[in-house]
């Protein structure tokens, strides 16, 4: 497969500040490694121009036309699992010692069995859908 | 840069270097714009080097080898499958798995 297209940057600017707003608005910051929240911006700049939506970049998707038709926004940046649960699994959105917040993940749920229980340092924001939170 | 003892796995060559390899090999999927994957990376590249000769450590990019991807229903990444002599994971691990949790598993395929 050819190499993936390097987004535009007027794109990954206003993936950016969409960012720094779900930091303040969620409570969480970014991770201590720049390089990883570079990029993962880069991502989602580059799958909201290839299929119109900044799609997760830290999932595989076969068919991410597929994945929008069959299942909306799950993985729509920010995705139902950091809506509901305030748990990011690509580091975008994390404490200040770069973890994801995990304390209200389902315990079978594997970022429970990888990152244990991790507190919401700011659990007065975020989490806008946690009335759908299963 | 990848270290020289890194692997690249594609759906070309997974049944001759992995699904059919002498050693143990440990597998990496990951994708260029993922985070945590990158984070992994620095990790990937030490165990390779420590278990050098003894385990083929590689790296499989989801967006290109989509096949094999597909194959092992991977969804979240990055994600590390652990192989010894078949086509079927003898350990897997979702997340940025750590690198004593990773060192802990192969010395068991090893010794097994």
């Amino acid at each position: 497969m050819a190499k993936r297209p390097e987004p535009q940057q007027a794109t990954i600017e206003k993936m950016r500040r969409y960012v720094e707003k779900y930091w303040e608005k969620s409570g969480t910051v970014g991770h201590p490694d720049a390089e990883v929240t570079k990029a993962v911006v880069l991502g989602l700049a580059a799958n909201t121009e290839e299929c119109g939506r900044p799609l997760c970049p830290c999932n595989f998707y076969p068919d991410k036309e597929a994945e929008l038709r069959e299942h909306g926004r799950r993985w729509i940046c920010a995705c139902d699992e950091m809506k509901q649960w305030k748990y990011c699994h690509c580091l975008l959105f994390v404490t200040p010692e770069g973890m994801p917040i995990t304390e209200y993940l389902p315990e079978d749920h594997e970022g429970r069995q990888v990152y244990g229980v991790v507190k919401d340092p700011t659990p007065d924001k975020g989490r806008e859908s946690r009335d759908l939170a299963k | 840069m990848a270290s020289h003892n890194v692997f690249e796995f594609t759906d070309d060559n997974w049944d001759s270097e992995v699904a059919k390899s002498a050693v143990p090999v440990v597998v990496d999927f990951w994708a260029p714009w993922c985070g945590p994957c990158r984070a992994l990376s620095p990790i990937i590249e030490r165990i390779a080097t420590q278990f050098a000769g003894r385990v083929k450590v590689g790296k499989l990019n989801v967006d290109d080898a989509q096949e094999v991807a597909t194959k092992y229903g991977v969804t979240s990444i990055p994600r590390v499958f652990i192989f010894k002599g078949s086509d079927r994971p003898e350990k897997a691990f979702v997340g940025l798995t750590s690198e004593s949790e990773l060192v802990k598993s192969i010395n068991t395929v090893l010794g097994a």
